[in-house]
């Protein structure tokens, strides 16, 4: 796929913590480093729109989602992003084939074929939420975030929560989305090796600020 | 004890606008508990305070004050009389009284069934394209049935056993004869006899109103 | 859903209650009366509605609630109070036709002890007697039976003597229950609540010229729906019939020019 353009351009103050961040670059996949506490967590949010940043711009591909100069501020449903959690919050009360269901488009009964078939969850469609692994889990928080057809993905450690042995199968499967729906990812984590394995671009983020960003490679192994 | 005819009728009536009190006061009452569940507005304070009153002042209070605003002479009673509507001493002020009562128990109990819901399933919801109606009605309020049933059950039987507002704006008449009116009314001539009956069958409804809305409301299990 | 057609269910019962008791008749006359005239006033109106096929509905409460209520604009035709200060109230209010009120009934205050101690109290001053421990009255700052008893007890110098013993309650019905339990060792009633009650029984009377009179004020209300079909019914309670009734209960009738 052809790298999207991004513009992370903005400030949040919280009480005690700034999370300060001036990024323009072009990506398929941006890795969001650093250890816990950085701020990285909030990025998401607010990309999402679940969090307002004092002043600033984001950008992503052609559309912006937030301008506080032009008094833009798209509120999360209109905003066409794909979130899955840290703690995935698949919905207690639906089972699984309606948690995938819940973003998709009005009047449609399956889910996106593509989806579900990327994701290899077709067994688990009737199932309820609570008897799922943590691989599991992911799987269909990914395939939720996808059916509602986002244009950014956005995934915080997503393999948190996922047994050793499975991990690397987790990633197999984010890779596949980014390459067979030619979706971007902003992808969240504190592990490097991790991210070398599918981003593109990188930023370290320490504190809310930025200290390091570039390709991979570049910036982190230092 | 003497299953009268009267014990019948005056307790299939009480039950009945009971009922008809908890309908009516449904939705404002989970609007309400959501909102302040929720929103952090100007004035919130305010709005729960005025929510509560009818929890904290006697009834004969509150009736009062209901009387003297749907009254033939009060600000809402003058519009209502002028357009034919009468509610004083009817059917519908028991209804109404019932409901007032009822209000800040169903918004308490429900209101702390929201509070119980994980803001972060309707923020997921909003980010999958839900307007905030369909994030109440799809994911808020199914997360929360059970306070918002509980609160029901409870503010349900509040209503059975009001007394002290009923009678300010619906008087005691044949035909605004609640149980508990009933009660009195023969506790005040002495007749004991026929008071007795009245008030066991209260017991029992009260009871069993109250057995269930705490069975629902212990949250011990789910999600 | 079960809870769902339940409330249907319960809503049309209510329906059905609701149209059941709505009067199509035409005259219907709505009378607020003090609730200590329940029963006698539930038969007079049956013998009325027999005679002259006119419906009377009785809205029974304490006289402070019925006042309140009318001054607000209920709307009643015919005002029956067993406390002549609430009346004050009302015609203050300009809610009663001033020239129909008319003193209808009169009650006697008594002095109750419980049915199994007869005889302990024989003439007020026994009322000081150390055997007396507690006399329950309505509260004398609020409940007119209190208010009378309170000023008979003044008038008569005992007053001072008793204040200590004396049990304020919210009304007559909590004195008589008081009694019958034998919490209280005596207590203020009116005569018709004696009539009431087996638990107890009669003390002495409050002679009726010295204070042991309480009137029951009626009037028709201004502006009443059914105003003329409510004059005539105070007319009725005025009627050989319903003077037997009133009597039989144990209030004392006025004549018409008292």
């Amino acid at each position: 796929m052809d790298p999207v353009p991004v513009s992370l351009d903005f400030t949040l103050n919280q009480g005690s913590f700034t999370l300060s961040i001036h990024e323009h670059f072009e990506a398929c996949t941006v890795a969001l480093l650093g250890p816990s506490g950085a701020g990285k967590t909030t990025v998401l949010e607010v990309i999402a729109g679940l969090r307002r940043p004092s002043a600033g711009k984001i950008r992503i591909g052609t559309r912006q989602l937030f301008g506080s100069d032009g008094g833009l501020d798209l509120p999360a449903r209109g905003r066409r992003v794909g979130y899955v959690p840290q703690d995935v919050a698949l919905f207690p009360h639906l089972n699984v084939r309606h948690n995938v269901l819940y973003g998709a488009a009005r009047g449609e009964l399956v889910p996106d074929e593509k989806v579900v078939h990327l994701l290899e969850i077709e067994p688990l469609m009737d199932r309820r939420t609570e008897g799922l692994s943590g691989g599991e889990r992911q799987r269909v928080a990914i395939a939720r975030a996808l059916a509602s057809a986002p244009d950014v993905l956005l995934l915080d450690e997503p393999l948190a929560a996922v047994d050793v042995a499975l991990r690397g199968r987790i990633l197999t499967y984010i890779a596949r989305v980014r390459d067979e729906l030619a979706m971007p990812i902003i992808y969240v984590s504190h592990v490097e090796d991790e991210v070398q394995r599918i981003a593109d671009w990188v930023i370290v983020l320490d504190s809310g600020r930025v200290v390091g960003s570039g390709p991979p490679g570049r910036t982190t192994g230092r | 004890m003497f299953v009268s005819s009267e014990l019948l009728h005056v307790t299939s009536f009480s039950l009945g606008m009971a009922a008809l009190a908890t309908l009516v006061m449904l939705p404002p009452g989970v609007t309400l508990a959501w909102v302040l569940a929720r929103h952090r507005f100007p004035g919130r304070s305010v709005v729960e305070t005025l929510v509560s009153l009818p929890l904290v002042l006697p009834p004969v209070a509150t009736g009062l004050i209901l009387l003297k605003l749907l009254g033939r002479r009060g600000p809402v009673g003058r519009l209502l009389d002028a357009a034919g509507i009468d509610i004083i001493f009817t059917w519908k002020a028991v209804v109404l009284a019932m409901a007032v009562m009822a209000l800040p128990l169903l918004v308490r109990t429900a209101r702390a069934g929201f509070e119980q819901v994980d803001r972060r399933y309707e923020q997921i919801a909003e980010t999958l394209g839900a307007s905030p109606a369909r994030v109440f009605f799809t994911i808020s309020l199914p997360l929360a049935r059970r306070g918002v049933i509980a609160g029901s059950i409870l503010g349900f039987s509040r209503a059975l056993g009001e007394f002290g507002a009923t009678i300010m704006i619906a008087g005691a008449l044949p035909g605004t004869r609640t149980l508990s009116v009933a009660i009195y009314s023969h506790t005040q001539t002495g007749q004991e006899a026929a008071a007795l009956g009245l008030l066991v069958a209260a017991v029992i409804l009260a009871f069993t109103a109250v057995f269930v809305s705490n069975r629902l409301s212990d949250t011990r299990t789910e999600h | 859903m079960k809870t769902s057609r339940w409330w249907l269910t319960a809503g049309l019962t209510a329906m059905a209650a609701c149209s059941a008791l709505r009067n199509d008749n035409p005259t219907r006359v709505l009378v607020s009366a003090a609730v200590s005239l329940t029963g006698v006033l539930e038969q007079i109106g049956a013998a009325y509605h027999q005679d002259t096929g006119v419906y009377v509905s009785f809205n029974l409460s304490g006289s402070d609630t019925l006042a309140t209520q009318l001054i607000e604009g209920a709307p009643i035709d015919l005002f029956l109070s067993a406390d002549g200060a609430q009346m004050d109230r009302v015609a203050t209010a300009g809610r009663i036709v001033l020239d129909t009120r008319q003193d209808l009934l009169a009650n006697q205050l008594v002095v109750i002890v419980p049915a199994d101690r007869g005889g302990t109290v024989t003439e007020p001053g026994d009322l000081t007697s150390a055997s007396i421990r507690h006399i329950a009255l309505g509260d004398p700052d609020a409940v007119p039976a209190g208010v009378y008893a309170r000023a008979y007890l003044e008038s008569i110098g005992l007053w001072e003597a008793v204040a200590g013993k004396i049990v304020p309650t919210r009304d007559v019905r909590a004195v008589l229950a008081a009694v019958e339990a034998g919490n209280a060792d005596t207590g203020f009633v009116y005569r018709t609540d004696l009539f009431n009650s087996k638990g107890v029984r009669l003390a002495f009377e409050v002679p009726l010229d010295e204070g042991g009179e309480i009137y029951y004020p009626a009037a028709v209300v201004t502006g009443a729906p059914s105003g003329a079909a409510a004059a005539r019914f105070l007319e009725y309670l005025r009627s050989l019939a319903a003077k037997t009734a009133f009597e039989e209960a144990g209030f004392i009738t006025m004549s018409a020019d008292s």
